[in-house]
């Protein structure tokens, strides 16, 4: 199961590509013709080397957009500026090509700022337009305009079922070598590693490997189905035996019958659904809702979880008995920040399959969006990873995935924090409140979440957020 | 030392533990509009089958903001008491036009909130009223306001016959914006009943009255009715043509909400016609013209829902799912319901078309929805009919069979023989 084909974990850049001579294409969205703002736009535009064209409100930019590629909306928002920036960033989801919003605001908040750079928005500029801001911001798009294109490495994958293993960071390979050994036996597998690490993956590959590989390989995430649910969905039931049974049904344990049943996230089961599964493993006989009897079950049981189960234990939420039974072995799957090359590859690898799915012909990536990718805090490992290239794939148009296709939360990172609108240098409270908005922003608004990250209490947490008015 | 860091509680937990009782249904509201995914679980394997059950609530946050909408609750309470005594006072002094505009207001607000029952109360109450005055106008918009709650309330047999009550006294006091308007809710009742003939009649009605006056809102939203209803018949270059001339009244008239309805008919109309290009372009342009209108969240959804659907023919599944999250957002924190049934079930579809066996949580979560909310039987028919295809594309033959069964019952006993057909159909299929 292990790799061990060479791969091309460092790919030697192409021969740099001149920049495009084109003109960058900008759209203007001002209903506001007579006030100077249009004429001196289109100065500057002639200048700095842009074309321009105005329309005088989003409908008619929205018809634009769909007509022909643009490289850059300059909307310029009104006094619900807020409410504004959402609609903006939804009318590009539909726009032909992949062009960046640069947006323009009489004094923009503080909290604009943060919404305009959670968005991936270019720049939020301040009302009355200066000409050097213009041109700041067209430079950055200049700039990403000249990325240099690195072929997309050959990439050995191990096929999984509808998945693949891809990697071959010493991380992975120890992962590899423990399932290699473990999948012989028929031992019970705890499988642990944060979202998105690829715990599902590695269970399939158990099985494949395993001596009941001729046997199915049946899969349920205890956390995505409702406790009132989850019974009936692992043990079957018979017709009638609650309201909703309307036929008899077959449960995971006996469809896995003969082969590998995966219990996804099963640190999310409750107590009492715990003891049943106790019994099950110990007894190797389930009973479905409503029947009569025991029927006798022949499985191998693989367990995952992204939780602390001995932190579960200790706070009663985790039968202890129950951990030892799945524990038999333990195998702890790397997060993408310690597989550092693999992160190339898994690209590569997705690039590939998405390219081939969307019928499109993928060569290369450029070496701003690979600098994208490498500095991207990944929180959902390599599920995040593979949800970022099916969306570039998406919006990609020719044979290099850019940082332009990117989503706009990877694109937004590429600006300096520190800055402030205007490029001013921030003071510690505004980077503070913006720091607390940040967190606030990535737990949905969660209080107790984000004070549990920033390290504070509650009460100090809501206390800051009346005070810079978040 | 810090206390410690407690989960939040699950949706399905804190609605379980909330007496059904009407005082509390702004709670509820609250309680599901805050309700947020746990962030952590965003990237697990369960992040793509989160539903509002699976949501979290926090007891702070929900204290934080009970204030606000005690608030709110009390303004309204309180303009609801002053348009009484304003009714009461107007009364007194025998100027009965103004106590009738007072409970119209009133029933105005209660709609404006979507309690429509005591819209409907407050209505009734100043229609009583109305009937006494010389002027019969005020009871022309009554009857259509009690119409349009009717309809609203799923009962277009009323709304249609206030409708036929309000085109009568209407044509009969010359009154030709209250003729329109009921011509026009009454082919909205005929098109709620499946009856497009009848519909297209009313509007055409309505539309020749229109043009008589010179409305051209009116002339374009008649126009966008009879778009939709041809193309309900299938008749696409019908439909064509009366989008086109809805949409040059309506620009013309720089209606922007207005403009949004016809886009939302004609992204539905170039999607019928295989074009989904076309269809996800006025989709767009639907939502940029509701930037330039009060927000509409229901048409917001009805459009984020169109462009959902085309994106899962289109078999776009990742951008099918991010639009329906964003319609999900939208549509809870807005408390509306609906279109949350809605959503769930084209999740469940979108899993569907993957052969994602766990995408019948979301089915689940619809058909749970409808329970403790209280939707249309008619919705719950929805989802049972669309849970059993899922399950037949499964291969799931026997619960297939059950689910569509289930459909069929509930709109035989709704009578909506549409309905019924089409899981006829399918169940035939499945007998085959």
């Amino acid at each position: 199961m292990t790799q061990s084909v060479p791969l091309q974990s460092s790919p030697a850049p192409a021969p740099p590509q001149p920049p495009s001579p084109r003109l960058l294409q900008v759209l203007v969205v001002t209903a506001e013709e007579g006030d100077g703002l249009l004429p001196s736009l289109r100065q500057w535009a002639a200048d700095a080397g842009v074309a321009v064209q105005a329309v005088p409100d989003l409908p008619r930019a929205v018809r634009q957009l769909a007509a022909q590629p643009w490289d850059i909306v300059l909307a310029i928002l009104g006094e619900r500026a807020d409410e504004d920036l959402t609609w903006w960033a939804d009318a590009l989801r539909g726009a032909a090509g992949t062009p960046r919003l640069l947006v323009a605001a009489l004094a923009p908040s503080l909290g604009l700022v943060l919404r305009a750079e959670k968005l991936g928005v270019l720049d939020l500029l301040s009302l009355p337009l200066r000409r050097d801001d213009i041109v700041r911001a067209l430079g950055r798009v200049r700039a990403a305009a000249a990325e240099v294109a690195v072929p997309l490495p050959e990439v050995q994958h191990h096929a999984v079922g509808p998945y693949a293993l891809v990697g071959q960071s010493p991380a992975m390979l120890e992962v590899y070598k423990l399932s290699a050994r473990v999948a012989a036996s028929s031992a019970t597998v705890l499988i642990q590693g944060e979202s998105g690490t690829g715990k599902e993956v590695v269970a399939r590959a158990i099985h494949a490997n395993g001596a009941k590989a001729a046997g199915p390989f049946v899969a349920v995430n205890c956390a995505a189905i409702p406790e009132n649910l989850l019974e009936s969905e692992l043990f079957g039931h018979e017709k009638g035996a609650f309201t909703g049974a309307v036929t008899r049904k077959i449960g995971r344990f006996e469809q896995a019958a003969g082969g590998t049943l995966f219990l996804d996230e099963i640190a999310d089961m409750g107590l009492a659904l715990q003891s049943k599964i106790l019994r099950a493993v110990q007894e190797r006989e389930i009973e479905r809702l409503g029947g009569a009897g025991s029927i006798p079950v022949e499985v191998r049981l693989i367990a995952a979880t992204n939780r602390d189960l001995r932190q579960a234990i200790a706070q009663g939420r985790f039968r202890e008995d129950l951990y030892y039974r799945l524990a038999v072995v333990t195998i702890q799957l790397p997060t993408l920040a310690n597989r550092g090359e693999d992160l190339v590859l898994l690209t590569a690898y997705y690039a590939r399959l998405f390219a081939e799915r969307y019928g499109k012909r993928l060569r290369a990536i450029s070496d701003r969006a690979l600098e994208l990718l490498r500095h991207h805090a990944w929180v959902g490992n390599v599920r995040e990873l593979r949800n970022v290239v099916e969306r570039a794939v998406i919006v990609a148009t020719d044979d290099t995935l850019r940082a332009e296709h990117l989503p706009e939360e990877l694109r937004g990172e590429d600006t300096s924090h520190a800055d402030g609108p205007q490029g001013t240098m921030l003071t510690l409270a505004e980077l503070e409140a913006r720091h607390i908005a940040r967190v606030l922003a990535h737990t949905d608004g969660q209080i107790g979440a984000a004070a549990e990250l920033l390290g504070i209490h509650r009460n100090t947490l809501t206390r800051k957020m009346k005070e810079y008015g978040l | 030392m810090s206390e410690p860091l407690l989960p939040p509680l699950r949706v399905e937990k804190a609605v379980e533990l909330l007496p059904d009782v009407e005082a509390l249904a702004p709670l509820r509201a609250l309680l599901v509009s805050i309700a947020r995914a746990d962030e952590r679980s965003r990237w697990s394997s369960s992040g793509p089958y989160l539903t509002l059950g699976k949501r979290g609530v926090e007891p702070d946050e929900l204290r934080r903001s009970v204030p606000h909408v005690l608030h709110q609750v009390t303004d309204h309470v309180r303009s609801l008491y002053e348009a009484y005594v304003g009714a009461l006072d107007a009364v007194q002094r025998g100027d009965v036009a103004r106590a009738v505009a007072a409970l119209l207001h009133a029933g105005r607000l209660e709609e404006s909130v979507g309690r429509l029952a005591q819209s409907r109360a407050w209505y009734e109450r100043a229609r009583s009223l109305a009937a006494t005055l010389p002027d019969r106008r005020p009871e022309v918009e009554l009857l259509g306001s009690l119409g349009r709650v009717g309809l609203a309330l799923g009962d277009a047999a009323e709304g249609a016959r206030y409708f036929q009550r309000a085109l009568a006294l209407a044509e009969a006091e010359f009154d030709q914006a209250g003729a329109i308007a009921a011509c026009e809710g009454l082919g909205d009742a005929a098109l709620r009943q499946g009856e497009w003939a009848g519909a297209q009649a009313w509007y055409v009605r309505g539309l020749r009255l229109a043009e008589a006056s010179d409305d051209a809102r009116g002339v374009g939203r008649l126009e966008r009715q009879l778009g939709a209803v041809a193309r309900r018949q299938g008749d696409l270059v019908r439909a064509g043509n009366h989008l086109r001339r809805a949409r040059e009244r309506l620009e013309g008239a720089g209606a922007a909400e207005e403009l949004a309805h016809v886009l939302n008919v004609q992204g539905q109309l170039d999607a019928q016609s295989g074009r989904h290009q076309a269809a996800s372009a006025a989709y767009r342009e639907a939502l940029a013209w509701m930037q330039r209108a009060p927000r509409d969240l229901a048409l917001e959804l009805a459009i984020r829902l169109g462009l959902s659907e085309l994106l899962l023919e289109a078999t776009r599944y990742l951008e099918a799912d991010e639009e329906l999250r964003r319609a999900e957002q939208a549509a809870i924190a807005g408390n509306l319901t609906l279109p949350l049934v809605q959503i769930y079930t084209l999740m469940g579809k979108l899993r569907g078309a993957q052969d994602d066996e766990t995408g019948f949580v979301f089915f689940e979560q619809a058909v749970e929805l409808c329970r403790t909310l209280g939707q249309s039987l008619e919705a719950v028919a929805q989802v049972y009919f669309e849970y059993g295809l899922f399950r037949e594309r499964l291969g799931q033959l026997e619960e297939a069979r059950a689910y569509l069964e289930r459909a069929r019952g509930i709109f035989e006993s709704l009578g909506e023989a549409r309905g019924r057909d089409r899981v006829e159909t399918e169940l035939k299929k499945l007998s085959a």
